[in-house]
C-alpha cells in the first residue's frame, strides 16, 4: 500500500476493492495471502448468507483482506471503527462482551461475512488467551485495543474517593490492553502491517491535565507508559505499537458532558487514517485522531 | 528556660502515654511512610537528625530494628504501625492525629512486584493489583485523609516519592506494571496539585534514583541512600507553591513527563 498516499489508497480501495485490492495485494501481500488460503477455501466469488453462523465462516482464509480485531465494537467508537474498516474492505474480528445484545454490529454481521462477531469481556484473561488459541493461525495486521470505562463519574472526586473502582478501571483500560499485546503477539507480528494500535485519551496527558477523573486519567497514562514501553520492546520484531486519542465523540461514555463533540464515524475516519499511514519511526508516539502528536 | 520547658514537655510525653502528641518546641512535622528500612528509614534518621518530629510508619514495627533504634534515641520520633493498602488504618491514623499540623507528609512506601512477575509474556496480573495498592491508591488515600492536617502547618506539603521509571519520555523498556503505577501516581499528584493550589499546598513528586536500598537492590548504577536523601530533604525544603505538581530527580533536576 505504500505507493499510494492513504488518501488516496482509501478511495480506490472503496471503489475498485476487487481489482486493484487485489492487485496491490498480489503484489504486497503474496505471502499473507498464501498463508490465509486453505484447501479448502472457497473462491473469491463466495456470496454471504444472511443466517451464517461464527462456526460456519472460516476462522482461517479472509480471501487475503488485512485482518483487524477491535474490542468493545458493539457501540460507540468501537462500533464505528468495526463499520469504517469493513467498509475499507477489511475482515473485521469484532469482540464485544454480550454480542446477543449488540444488534447493530449483529445486522452489520450478517450483511458482511468478513465481520465476524466473537464474544470477550477483555478483564477475563483466560478469555483472552482461549480468543489468541482459536486464532493461533490468523495473521493480524491491526489489534485494536479500544475497550475502555470511565470508571464512574461519582467515585474519583477528591474528599470522596472510592478506591475499590480503580481495579475495574485499570483491569479494562490497561491490563486489558497489555494482556491482549501479549495474547497476539505472533499474530500481528505474521501478519504485514504487524500494528498494535491503543485507543488513549488526552485526559491521560499529565502535561494537560487540570484536575478531577483521578482513576480515569491515571488509567490512561498508565496505558501510555506501558504502550511506550511495549513499542521499545517490540520494535526488534517490526511491530508498531500505537496510542491514539480518538478526540471528544459523541457517544454514551461522553453522555451530559458540555463539551464540543465529534460524531463517531468522523472520529473513526479519522483514526483509521492515522493507523493506515503509521510507520515504525512513529511506533510508541502518544498520537490524536488527527495524527498530531499529544505531550505526555 | 528553653531547657525547662523542653524537659516537661519530654516528661508530659514520658508520663501521660495515650494523651496524644507530645509538643513540639518550634520544629516541624513529618510523616513518613514505609520507614522501616531503605530510603524512608534514612529520612526518618535524617529529619530526627534536625529535630524534627517525626511520625514513622511501617507495616511491622516490631521487626523494624534500625527504626527502634533511631526511636530510642530521638524522642521525638514516634512510630506507628500502618500498611498504606488498609484504607480504615489509614483514616484511623488521621484520626488520632487529627490535631497534628503536618508539615510534610512523604508518601515513601513502595514497591516493585518484582522483576520477574512483569516479563512480556509471562506477566503476572494479580501483581498490578498489589502494585497499584501501595504506589498508587496509598499515597493518594494518604493525602485524602491528612489534607487539612498538611493545610494546617506551616509548610503546607505533601511529597510523594515516585520513580524515573514512571518517566514516560525517558522510558527504556520492560517493568511495566511498576513503571504504569510510577505514571499513575504522577498523574494523580499532578492532578492533586492542580486542585489544592488554591489552599497553598505544595503537591511535589521525587524520583530517587536507583540506590542500594532494598527495593531494586542488584541494579546499577547504584546511590548511598544516605547521600541521597541528605540531597532530597533540600530539595523539599526548596519545594515552593510554584514549582507544585513538579516531577524532580533527588537533585532538584526537573524530570520529563
Amino acid at each position: 500500500m505504500a505507493f499510494l498516499s492513504f488518501t488516496q489508497n482509501a478511495f480506490f480501495l472503496s471503489l475498485r476493492r476487487f481489482s486493484l485490492g487485489g492487485l496491490m495485494l498480489a503484489m504486497l501481500g503474496l505471502p499473507t495471502f498464501l498463508a490465509a488460503c486453505s484447501p479448502d477455501e472457497k473462491t473469491a466469488e463466495q456470496k454471504s448468507t444472511p443466517d451464517k453462523t461464527v462456526e460456519e465462516q472460516t476462522p482461517l482464509g479472509p480471501e487475503g483482506r488485512p485482518v483487524v480485531l477491535i474490542t468493545g465494537s458493539n457501540r460507540g467508537i468501537g462500533l464505528a471503527l468495526t463499520k469504517e474498516y469493513a467498509n475499507q474492505g477489511w475482515h473485521v474480528i469484532a469482540t464485544c462482551r454480550h454480542p446477543e445484545k449488540a444488534d447493530i454490529l449483529q445486522s452489520l454481521s450478517a450483511k458482511n461475512p468478513h465481520v465476524v462477531i466473537e464474544k470477550l469481556d477483555v478483564t477475563d484473561l483466560s478469555a483472552i488467551d482461549a480468543l489468541a488459541a482459536k486464532y493461533k493461525d490468523m495473521p493480524i495486521d491491526v489489534l485494536l485495543s479500544n475497550a475502555g470505562i470511565s470508571g464512574g463519574r461519582d467515585v474519583q472526586t477528591l474528599g470522596s474517593f472510592k478506591y475499590d473502582a480503580i481495579d475495574k478501571v485499570m483491569a479494562v483500560n490497561v491490563i486489558g490492553p497489555l494482556k491482549l499485546a501479549e495474547a497476539f503477539v505472533d499474530n500481528v507480528a505474521a501478519s504485514k502491517q504487524k500494528k498494535m494500535v491503543t485507543i488513549t485519551s488526552t485526559q491521560g496527558s499529565i502535561t494537560k491535565t487540570f484536575g478531577i477523573s483521578y482513576f480515569y486519567r491515571s488509567s490512561k497514562t498508565a496505558v501510555n507508559i506501558v504502550m511506550h514501553n511495549l513499542a521499545i520492546d517490540l520494535k526488534d520484531r517490526g511491530i508498531i505499537v500505537s496510542l491514539i486519542s480518538p478526540g471528544m465523540v459523541d457517544t454514551d461514555f461522553m453522555k451530559g458532558l458540555p463539551l464540543p463533540l465529534i460524531p463517531p464515524a468522523q472520529s473513526a475516519a479519522m483514526i483509521y487514517k492515522v493507523v493506515d499511514g503509521l510507520t515504525l519511526d512513529k511506533s510508541g508516539v502518544f498520537l490524536n485522531h488527527r495524527g498530531g502528536e499529544e505531550p505526555w | 528556660m528553653r531547657v525547662v520547658v523542653r524537659a516537661l514537655a519530654l516528661a508530659c510525653f514520658f508520663l501521660l502515654p495515650g494523651m496524644g502528641t507530645p509538643p513540639v518546641e518550634g520544629g516541624h512535622t513529618v510523616l513518613i511512610t514505609g520507614s522501616n528500612r531503605g530510603i524512608g528509614l534514612e529520612f526518618a534518621r535524617q529529619y530526627a537528625a534536625r529535630g524534627w518530629r517525626v511520625i514513622a510508619t511501617c507495616r511491622h514495627p516490631e521487626k523494624a530494628v534500625n527504626l527502634q533504634a533511631i526511636a530510642a534515641a530521638n524522642p521525638q520520633v514516634i512510630i506507628e504501625k500502618l500498611d498504606v493498602t488498609d484504607l480504615g488504618a489509614i483514616d484511623a491514623l488521621a484520626h488520632k492525629y487529627r490535631d497534628t499540623a503536618i508539615d510534610v507528609l512523604l508518601n515513601n512506601a513502595g514497591i516493585s512486584g518484582g522483576l520477574n512477575n512483569q516479563r512480556f509474556g509471562h506477566i503476572n496480573y494479580a501483581t498490578f493489583h498489589d502494585v497499584y495498592a501501595v504506589n498508587v491508591v496509598g499515597p493518594l488515600k494518604m493525602a485524602e485523609a491528612f489534607q487539612t492536617q498538611v493545610a494546617a502547618s506551616d509548610l503546607k506539603k505533601i511529597i510523594t516519592i515516585s520513580s524515573t521509571a514512571g518517566s514516560i519520555a525517558n522510558s527504556t523498556g520492560l517493568l511495566y506494571i511498576y513503571r504504569s503505577s510510577k505514571t499513575a501516581v504522577n498523574m494523580a499528584m499532578r492532578n492533586l496539585a492542580n486542585e489544592l493550589q488554591a489552599k497553598g499546598i505544595i503537591v511535589g513528586l521525587i524520583a530517587p534514583g536507583p540506590t542500594n536500598a532494598d527495593v531494586v537492590k542488584g541494579r546499577v548504577p547504584l546511590g548511598k541512600p544516605e547521600d541521597r536523601v541528605k540531597v532530597m530533604i533540600d530539595v523539599i525544603d526548596r519545594f515552593t507553591l510554584d514549582m507544585s505538581g513538579s516531577f524532580v530527580a533527588y537533585d532538584g533536576k526537573v524530570l520529563p513527563w
